[in-house]
This record gives structure tokens, sequence and C-alpha cells, in this order.
């Protein structure tokens, strides 16, 4: 049985609740029972007596079908993406049936990639009157920086949800880039293959996008971008934070628990600034996998291993972040073989998650014999096995690292 | 790291560039060393604060990063000789873990010049001295701290 049958099934048991108030379970098989003896009506293929039965009698274990609309009135949603992929908007469609406890819930009010409600609809609110704002995304536009600034005002609570609202992620990685955003711009519209064709093609256009331009009726703007992307609370204030890139089921089920208890049986929120879902240790405590706390002699990628299913990657020479990182994540990448990469970003105990990583990956190489007489270069050898450093160790937390962006020696 | 932010905030502007150096001195050896230096009057400049850690690998990237990040325009990092190490192998580690934060700190742009790791005993006053005075001329060459405040 898919998962649009499952809630197809779900959507016809609420129904009939919905008739019959405080339907007992029985009602799911009556509907089911009344749909086979009726005869499929009007050729309705979809409705057929045998997908109705299936859909009525398998029922989800656990799942309290409908709640029902919230005894004060639904609350208001909105969800916002600034600058991210993308994923993190799909994984709220990741708790599966739970997602119509949000339908039950809340009137969602934005969201940009599912539903209708400009920005315009959002300035005329009063303040304070959106209950929740989810926002996943850095901020590296102006736009991004006026609409969470807006969605501030109007909200009561403001969630960054995702790893790029609470560590810059991988947007941020741009901070890297000396020149800014002024650098980014000419590499991407001329000097990349394509871009570097049209220049040629027409020399005298602009060729970098214009934030300002005269027209007859007057300026059009567009928003600009800023030379260093910022997580989400550099920018405003934020109530809590969902890491996660994107955010695991799990994780996505402890922030809706926690809504829907507040909304249906008035149980406290957490305090504010709480990560939400995440343990006090770091990922090496839900790891399955035995650790042999083996030296490390070079740094290898997963494909160059045939990678032992039991034991830690690390004792296989695999660079694996999970020492450095935050648990709650259910440990998916390591149990799959894959190293983790960083994702929920560092411990309550540090602030630095990359300074952390590599003081611990530089202690596991091993002390050498030659050790004591060792030249200085034959360490930056050892050392250079690691490919990009900066690029790993802070693939996901660059806007909360410490130098936060690209310098240039000898004046800008 | 509360005393990081106060000795990095004392200093003031001045016309003639006057670098601001963080040294972490090892307890063992090379605080011993630079009490050694002051005992025997060695002159030298004073543009360094000393920071005294239990080992050279008590000096966690994250404390160099963190004197960057205020603004120190250069780090001195002070432990035993090789196999002079009162914990063994401490400087051992202290020295993978420098040789990797010069390479992070190459890829933001610093000169890694600006981090230095030297070996210092209780005995060396005068190689105290020495280094000191060629760390400052380094960082004096290499001129403020890139690190611009603010940069939207």
């Amino acid at each position: 049985m898919g998962f649009v049958d499952k809630l197809k099934g779900l959507f016809k048991a609420g129904a009939a609740e919905a008739k019959a108030p405080k339907a007992e379970p029985a009602a799911a098989p009556k509907a089911a029972a009344k749909a086979a003896a009726a005869p499929a009506a009007g050729g309705s293929t979809m409705q057929g007596s045998k997908y109705a039965e299936s859909c009525a009698l398998q029922p989800i274990p656990g799942y309290v079908p409908n709640l029902g609309a919230p005894a004060n009135g639904k609350i208001k949603l909105a969800l916002y993406w600034a600058a991210a992929c993308g994923g993190c908007d799909v994984s709220i469609l990741d708790s599966d049936e739970k997602v119509l406890n949000i339908g039950d819930m809340a009137d969602i009010v934005m969201w940009p990639v599912a539903a209708d409600g400009k920005e315009h609809d959002i300035e005329e609110m009063e303040d304070g009157s959106i209950t929740v704002s989810i926002i996943n995304g850095a901020v590296r536009s102006s736009e991004n920086e006026h609409m969470v600034k807006l969605l501030r005002k109007k909200s009561a609570l403001v969630v960054a949800y995702g790893t790029c609202a609470c560590f810059g992620g991988t947007p941020a990685l741009a901070n890297l880039v000396a020149g800014g955003k002024d650098e980014i711009l000419d590499y991407v519209y001329k000097k990349t293959p394509s871009s570097a064709a049209f220049c040629e093609a027409y020399p005298e256009k602009p060729h970098v996008p214009q934030s300002e331009i005269q027209v007859p009726e007057g300026t059009l703007t567009l928003p600009t971008l800023y030379n260093s992307v910022k997580s989400l609370d550099q920018v405003i204030d934020v109530d809590y934070f969902v890491p996660g890139c994107p955010p695991t089921q799990e994780t996505i089920e402890g922030l809706l628990d926690a809504v829907v208890n507040f909304v249906y049986n008035g149980v406290a929120l957490p305090p504010k600034g709480t990560m939400i879902g995440v343990t006090k240790k770091t990922l090496c405590e839900e790891c399955p996998r035995t650790k042999e706390n083996r030296r490390m002699d070079k740094i290898l990628e997963p494909y160059q291993v045939d990678v032992d299913p039991d034991l830690c990657l690390m004792d296989q020479g695999i660079l694996c972040l999970g020492a450095a990182t935050v648990g709650g994540c259910g440990a998916k990448c390591t149990r799959a073989g894959q190293p983790c990469r960083g994702c929920y970003g560092p411990t309550d105990a540090v602030s630095e998650q990359g300074a952390s990583v590599f003081t611990a990956v530089a202690s596991l190489f091993p002390i050498i014999d030659e050790d004591p007489i060792c030249k200085e270069d034959k360490i930056i050898d050892i050392m250079s096995s690691i490919k990009d450093p900066l690029g790993y160790f802070y693939a996901f937390t660059m806007s909360k690292s410490l130098i936060k962006r690209s310098v240039k020696e000898g004046g800008q | 790291m509360h005393v990081l932010t106060s000795l990095l905030e004392e200093s003031e502007f001045m016309a003639d560039f006057e670098p601001r150096i963080v040294a972490f001195c090892c307890n063992w050896c090379s605080y011993a060393g630079a009490d050694g230096a002051g005992v025997a009057r060695l002159q030298m400049p004073t543009n360094f604060r000393i920071i005294r850690t239990m080992c050279s690998a008590r000096v966690d990237p994250e404390f160099v990063l963190r004197a960057f990040s205020k603004g120190a325009d250069g780090v001195i990092v002070l432990g035993c000789h090789p196999a002079d190490c009162h914990y063994i192998g401490g400087n051992y580690r202290a020295r993978r873990r420098i040789a990797l934060l010069r390479m992070v700190l190459e890829q933001y742009g610093f000169d890694p010049k600006r981090l230095k790791l030297e070996w210092v005993s209780a005995s060396e006053g005068e190689k105290f001295q020495k280094t000191i005075v060629e760390f400052v001329d380094t960082i004096k060459a290499l001129g403020p701290t890139p690190l611009v405040k603010g940069d939207e």
C-alpha cells in the first residue's frame, strides 16, 4: 500500500468522522462496507470498492486521524524559503501522515512553494498575528533580509528550520570567495564557458544583472546579493532552531509534536533558543559502529575502501565528522556507510565545529618513531592528505565560524 | 577567553603599526623560558601577550581562531622541544594541529606566517627573546591583520 493510498484512506476516514462526531474506529469499516455495497457509481474507477476496502481495513497503527480544529481556533502558520536549495520545504512533507495535522491545526498564510499568500498579504496582517513562522535558508540577499524581518515582526514565534537557517549551511561557503559578491557575479555571468561565449557575441550589453535600471516608466529594482551569507539568528531574533540538511523525519516530528501539544493541550513550549531534535552528545553515541580507536595513516574516500559495515569509519581511514557533530539524526549516513558531514552542527559545549573536528583529526594521525627528529615539511606532507580542510570541516557552519569569511592580505 | 578579549582591547591604535601578538606558552618549558628571559633582563618588543597553557596541545585551534577573530595580528604557540614534552606526546599533537590550522588560515586568506609554532625549553631565555623579536619583525612586515570587521 503506497503512501498516496494511505493518505486517501485517511481522508476517507476523516470524512466519515466529520459526519458523525466522536466516531468510533468502526466508522471506517462501515464506510468501507457502504462503499463496497454500492456499485461503482458513475464509472468512477478511483472510488472502486476494492480500493476503498483496502484503505479502510488497514488503519495506520498509532495514528489518530483528523485532530479537528483546535478549540481556540486555528493557528496561523507561515513557511518561508530564503537562501537554500528547497530540500527543507520538501522535507516538511517527510512527516508523512502527520503533515495532515498541520492542515487541521493551522491556516497556512504563506508557503511560497506550496500555498498562496503574498508579501502584501503578510504586510497587511497585524504585528504578532502569525503564530509560528518556519523559515529555512540562510540570509544572502536584500530580499531574504526584508522577508525574514517582516515575518519576525508579524510572528509570535520564529523557527530557524534546517542547517542553512541555523548555521549558514552550504550557501555560506560563498563567504570563502575573497572578492565577495562582485567576484561571484563576475564569474557566473562572464567567465563560465556559456557566459563567456555570450559576452563575446554581445560585448556591449551589461552582462551582470543590474540591481536597478531606469526605464521610461520609472526605476525597476531587483534584490541585491550580500558579500557575506548570514545565518538567520544573525539577522533576526530566533526562538527555536531545527538543524539538519534537511531535518530528519524524527526531528520534524519533534517540532510538530511540540506545536500540536501546545495548541491542543496547552503543554508549555520548550525554552527559547532550544535546538529541537538534537541530543546532548555527539553523533558517535548514536552510531552503531564499533570503535577500535585505531590511528589513521592516511585519509581515504568511501569509494576507495571496501567499507566494513560494523567498524567505525574513522578507524577505516574515512574522514567522518561525527565526533564533532551533535546527535539527533539517528546516524543515518554512517549506518549507510557514508561519513557524517556535520549537518546537525556542533554540540552545546563548543562554538566552532570545524576547529573541533580538526583537533580530533590531527590527533588521530599516529605518533611515528621519527617524530622527535621529524622536519616540518614531513608534518605538512602528512596533513596535506586532507584536501580542502576548510571546505570539509566548515561545510555547514561557515556563517557561525569565528572568522566568518575569507580575508585579503595587504589591505582591501 | 575573557583574558584574551581584554588583552586585545587594551592596546590602542597607533600611527606606527605596533602588532598585537598572542603568545601561548606551555607551562613546563616555554613559560619558564619566558621567565628566564625576563630574569636575565633580555630586551624584547612589548607587542606580545602571554597566555599560559598546561601544554602546547592544550591550545585548541579554536583559541587561535578566536584570537584572530578578535583582531590579533599574529599568534605564536610555544612548546617543549620534541621528545621533551611533560606529557610525552603533547607537542607532536600540537605540531599536527598547527600545521593543519595553517592550511585552514591560508584558505581563509591569512598569510600562514601569522601563526608560528616554536620550541623553547625552560633554559632557553635567549631563544625566547630571539623568537619573539623575529616574529614581531615578521608581523610588522606583513602589516595589520587582514580581518575587516562588519563587512556586509
